[in-house]
C-alpha cells in the first residue's frame, strides 16, 4: 500500500504481490497483516491472530486460502472442546457392524484350531483390524495434516476453548504432526497454513504464543476503512463513503460498551445504499444507528452527540 | 548481524518483553528472509516475531525506535543511511573480535591500525569517528550496563579504548609549549564534542539497558522484606506485586475448574465394560467431568497489633476475589463483620482503608470473632471450603474461641492459620496459636510475599 522504496527488496515486492492478491478477493490488507502472511509461508510458522471482534481475522484466513487456492479448513473452539471433536474419531458403529458380521465368519476362521492357544493365536493375526485409518473419522486437524495439496487451517477463537486444549495443540503447531495412540505419529504431507484468532476473552498460554507469529489486528485507520468500505460496497458513491467512514471513525473516539467495528461499518454502508440515501443527516444516522450500534444504553448515549458528529464528518 | 540483533534481543528483555531463545533463533530466521534493507518492514516483522501482546508490542515499538535509531547520532548522515545502520554494524563486527585481540595484546586499544583517533579528529571525519565510537561500545561490552553510577566509568572506558590518552599527551604538550596555539584550540574543542557523543551514546544505552533494572531490583528486595517493614511509598509497587501474585497462582490452578459434559455416551468404555455381557450394549458409561467449585471463606484481623501486615493481607484478599469467583472475606478486631460487598464494589485504596477503619483500631477479641463467623457462616461451609485465617492469634487473655474454630472445622475441608509472626514469639505473652492451632489443619508463619506466595500456592493445588 504505502509506496515502494526506491531499492525494493525482495521480502517487500512478495508483500506488495500478497497485497494485490489479498485486494482481488475482496481483502484490503495493511502492511502488517501481508507481513505476517509473508513470514508464515517463508518461516512455515502458524499465526495468532488478535484484536477486538468484527475487525476481519476470521476473514483473514478465508482471504488467505483464496490467495494460496488451498481449502479453508475450520474449528470453531468452544468450552469443552475436546480431540474427539477436533481431531479424530473411531467410527464406533461401524466398529460394532463389523463385530456382529464377523462373530459370525468366527465359525470358520477358528475351523481347525486345536485348542484355545492355537484360536488365540490365530486371532492375534488379525489384531489391528478395528484401529486402522479404515474406521477412523477424521476430524479438522487431521483433516489438515491428511489433506493432499497441503490446506489452510483456521482455529477459530482458541481463547473460548480449555487451557487442555491449549496445550493439546502444540504438538500440531510446532511439528505439524500430532500423535494418535493406537496408530501412531501423523506428520502433515505439506504443513498447512495455520491461522489461530482469539478475542482476548482470556491470556492465551505463553507456550503457545511462543510457538506462532503474532499479529493484531487495530481499528484500521480513516485511509485504509475507506478503502475497505470501496472494495466491499463498491455502489456506495464517494462522497458519503467519506462522511460514512469519518462518522465511524468518530464514534470510536467515544465512550461506548460495544465500538462499531469494520463489519457494521460495512453493513452501515449496505444499509444506506438500500435506502438510497445520498448524503449523511441527522435524520437519516438516528434511523439506521442501531445497524451500528448493538446496545441500547449505547445508541441513547451517542443520541446527544449525532448532530455534532455529522457536522464533522460532513465537513470532511 | 547476529550481534545486532542479540543486543536488541537484550534490550528487549530489559524493557520486560520476553523473548525465548527459540523465538530469538526466529527473528535470525526473519532477518535473513526480510533483510536490513527497509526499516519499517523490519520492524513490522520483528514485532511480529518478538512481541506476542498489545503490552509486548508498545514496549517493542519504544525499544526499536530507542536502539536503531542510536545508530544515528552523526548529523552528517542521512536518514536513509541510518536505516541501512545495522548493516554497518554487521560489517564490523569480525573487526570488532579482532580489535578486541589486539586489545588485549596490550597496545590498550586506540591508535592501532589504520587512522589514529588524533588523525580523525583533526581531519573531522565524522563518520569514522561514529564507526569508532561504535567499535569502542562493542570492546567495552557497554551493553553490561547496569546503573547510574556505572555511567561516569564507562564513558572514560569508552574514550580511552578509542585513544584519547594520545591526544591528551599531545593537547597537554601543545598548551605548556603555547597556550593559544590555534591547533591547541580545535583539537580541544573536537575532544569536547567527542566526549559529548559518548556521554550521549553511553546514555542511550544506559535507558535502554537499565530502563527496568531498578524496578526489578526494588520487585526483588520487596518480595523478601517482613511485610510489617514495607514503607508506604513501596505500596503502589506492593499492591502490583501481590496482584502480580495473586493473578498468577490462579491461572495456575484454575485449570480444574471444567465444565462437566452432560449426556454423553462415553462409547469406548461402553463396548470395554459391555464384553461381558456379549457385546450386547447393556450397561452404559457416560461422559462426565467433575465440576470443581471451590469456595474461600477468608478472614482477616485487621487490629492495631497487625496493622501494617494486615493492608497486604487484605490487598491480597482483594486481588484473590478478583479472580476466584466464590470467596467471602470477613475482617475483624473487637467485631467481626463481612467485606464481601465493600471489596466488590469498591477500587482495592479504598476497599482496604474503609476495612481497616470500620473494623480496625479495637483491641482483638478472638473469641467474640470467631463465635460471630460460625454464626454467619456455618450455614455456608461445606466440604468444599477453604477457611483461611490471617491473624496473629493475640487475644488479649480473653477467650481465644478455639471451641467455634473446631465446629468450623469439623465442616469445612480445611482450616488454614497464616500468622505474621515470627515463629518464635508463637505462644508468648497473649498468643493462643497453641490452642487455637489444635482446630487447624495448618498454621503457616506468614511475613513476606515469598511465604505468602508459598502457602497460597499449596492451598491453591489442594483446594481451589
Amino acid at each position: 500500500m504505502n509506496a515502494a522504496a526506491p531499492t525494493e527488496s525482495p521480502a517487500r515486492a512478495a508483500i506488495v504481490d500478497i497485497q494485490h492478491g489479498l485486494a482481488t478477493s475482496g481483502y484490503i490488507a495493511s502492511d502488517a497483516i501481508a507481513t505476517v502472511l509473508y513470514l508464515a509461508r517463508a518461516l512455515s510458522k502458524p499465526v495468532l491472530v488478535e484484536g477486538p471482534p468484527g475487525v476481519g481475522k476470521t476473514e483473514l484466513a478465508n482471504a488467505a486460502a483464496k490467495l494460496i487456492d488451498k481449502p479453508l479448513i475450520r474449528l470453531q473452539c468452544y468450552e469443552g472442546l475436546d480431540e474427539s471433536r477436533a481431531l479424530y474419531e473411531w467410527k464406533y458403529g461401524k466398529q460394532l457392524l463389523y463385530t456382529q458380521v464377523l462373530k459370525e465368519k468366527l465359525g470358520d476362521l477358528m475351523a481347525g484350531a486345536q485348542g484355545l492357544k492355537e484360536s488365540i493365536a490365530r486371532l492375534h493375526e488379525f489384531d489391528d483390524t478395528f484401529f486402522n485409518e479404515e474406521f477412523l473419522e477424521p476430524r479438522p486437524l487431521l483433516k489438515a495434516l491428511w489433506a493432499e495439496h497441503g490446506a489452510v487451517l483456521l482455529i477459530d477463537e482458541i481463547d473460548k476453548s480449555d487451557q487442555e486444549f491449549e496445550a493439546f495443540l502444540l504438538e500440531l503447531l510446532s511439528d505439524y504432526q500430532i500423535s494418535i495412540p493406537e496408530i501412531g505419529t501423523v506428520r502433515a504431507k505439506h504443513p498447512p497454513l495455520v491461522f489461530l484468532t482469539s478475542n482476548n476473552t482470556r491470556e492465551i498460554g505463553d507456550a503457545l504464543k511462543r510457538r506462532c507469529l503474532h499479529l493484531y489486528i487495530p481499528f484500521p485507520d480513516y485511509k485504509l476503512e475507506q478503502r475497505i468500505i470501496e472494495s466491499r460496497v463498491p455502489e456506495l458513491e464517494a462522497r458519503l463513503r467519506t462522511q460514512l467512514v469519518s462518522f465511524v471513525q468518530g464514534l470510536r473516539g467515544l465512550d461506548l460498551k460495544k465500538v462499531p467495528a469494520v463489519s457494521e461499518t460495512i453493513d452501515w454502508a449496505r444499509t444506506l445504499v438500500l435506502m438510497h440515501a445520498n448524503e449523511l443527516d441527522t435524520q437519516l444516522v438516528r434511523q439506521t444507528l442501531n445497524v451500528l450500534l448493538k446496545f441500547q444504553d449505547d445508541i441513547e448515549n451517542v443520541d446527544a452527540e449525532i448532530p455534532a458528529l455529522t457536522r464533522t464528518a460532513n465537513k470532511s | 548481524m547476529t550481534q545486532a540483533l542479540t543486543h536488541f534481543i537484550k534490550a528487549l528483555r530489559a524493557a520486560d518483553v520476553r523473548v525465548s531463545t527459540a523465538e530469538s533463533i526466529e527473528a535470525a530466521a526473519t532477518l535473513e528472509t526480510v533483510g536490513f534493507g527497509e526499516r519499517t518492514l523490519l520492524k513490522t516483522a520483528l514485532s511480529q516475531v518478538l512481541a506476542k501482546s498489545l503490552d509486548d508490542k508498545a514496549r517493542f515499538d519504544e525499544c526499536f525506535e530507542a536502539y536503531f535509531s542510536s545508530r544515528a547520532l552523526d548529523g552528517e548522515r542521512t536518514p536513509r543511511a541510518a536505516a541501512d545502520d545495522p548493516d554497518a554494524e554487521a560489517d564490523s563486527t569480525p573487526d570488532g573480535l579482532a580489535a578486541e585481540g589486539a586489545g588485549g595484546g596490550g597496545s590498550g586499544g586506540g591508535g592501532s591500525g589504520e587512522d589514529s583517533l588524533l588523525a580523525l579528529l583533526e581531519r573531522g571525519d565524522g563518520a569514522s569517528l561514529q564507526q569508532r565510537l561504535a567499535q569502542a561500545a562493542f570492546n567495552v561490552q557497554l551493553q553490561n550496563i547496569r546503573l547510574f553510577t556505572q555511567r561516569g566509568m564507562y564513558i572514560r572506558r569508552m574514550l580511552e579504548d578509542m585513544g584519547i590518552e594520545q591526544v591528551e599527551e599531545l593537547l597537554y604538550q601543545l598548551i605548556k609549549r603555547d597556550d593559544d596555539d590555534p591547533r591547541a584550540e580545535r583539537l580541544r574543542e573536537a575532544k569536547a564534542r567527542l566526549s559529548e557523543d559518548v556521554a550521549a551514546h553511553v546514555d542511550q544505552q544506559m535507558l535502554l539497558y537499565t530502563a527496568n533494572a531498578g524496578r526489578q531490583l526494588r520487585e526483588e528486595i520487596l518480595q523478601k522484606t517482613p511485610l510489617a517493614r514495607v514503607e508506604m511509598r513501596d505500596f503502589k509497587v506492593m499492591h502490583e506485586l501481590v496482584r502480580k501474585l495473586a493473578k498468577r497462582l490462579v491461572a495456575l490452578h484454575a485449570r480444574r475448574r471444567a465444565v462437566a459434559r452432560r449426556g454423553r455416551l462415553d462409547v469406548r468404555h461402553t463396548i470395554r465394560r459391555n464384553i461381558e455381557y456379549d457385546g450386547l450394549l447393556f450397561d452404559t458409561v457416560w461422559k462426565r467431568v467433575r465440576v470443581d467449585r471451590p469456595k474461600v471463606v477468608a478472614v482477616c484481623d485487621v487490629s492495631g497489633s497487625v496493622a501494617q501486615v494486615a493492608r497486604f493481607l487484605l490487598m491480597f484478599l482483594y486481588s484473590v476475589s478478583e479472580v476466584i469467583p466464590k470467596v467471602r472475606s470477613f475482617a475483624f478486631s473487637n467485631y467481626l463483620g463481612e467485606v464481601t460487598e465493600l471489596f466488590e464494589t469498591q477500587p482495592v485504596e479504598t476497599a482496604v482503608t474503609e476495612t481497616i477503619n470500620r473494623w480496625g483500631m479495637g483491641a482483638t477479641d478472638y473469641g467474640g470473632a470467631l463465635a460471630e463467623l460460625e454464626r454467619l457462616t456455618l450455614d455456608d461451609i461445606d466440604h468444599r471450603t477453604t477457611v483461611l485465617i490471617l491473624g496473629d492469634a493475640r487475644s488479649n487473655y480473653s477467650d481465644p474461641g478455639e471451641r467455634a474454630l473446631r465446629r468450623i472445622h469439623e465442616r469445612a475441608r480445611r482450616v488454614l492459620w497464616l500468622n505474621p509472626e515470627p515463629h518464635q514469639l508463637w505462644n508468648t505473652g497473649d498468643s493462643e496459636m497453641r490452642k487455637l492451632a489444635a482446630a487447624c489443619d495448618r498454621v503457616e508463619p506468614c511475613r513476606s510475599l515469598r511465604h505468602l506466595e508459598r502457602v497460597i500456592s499449596e492451598i491453591a493445588r489442594t483446594a481451589v
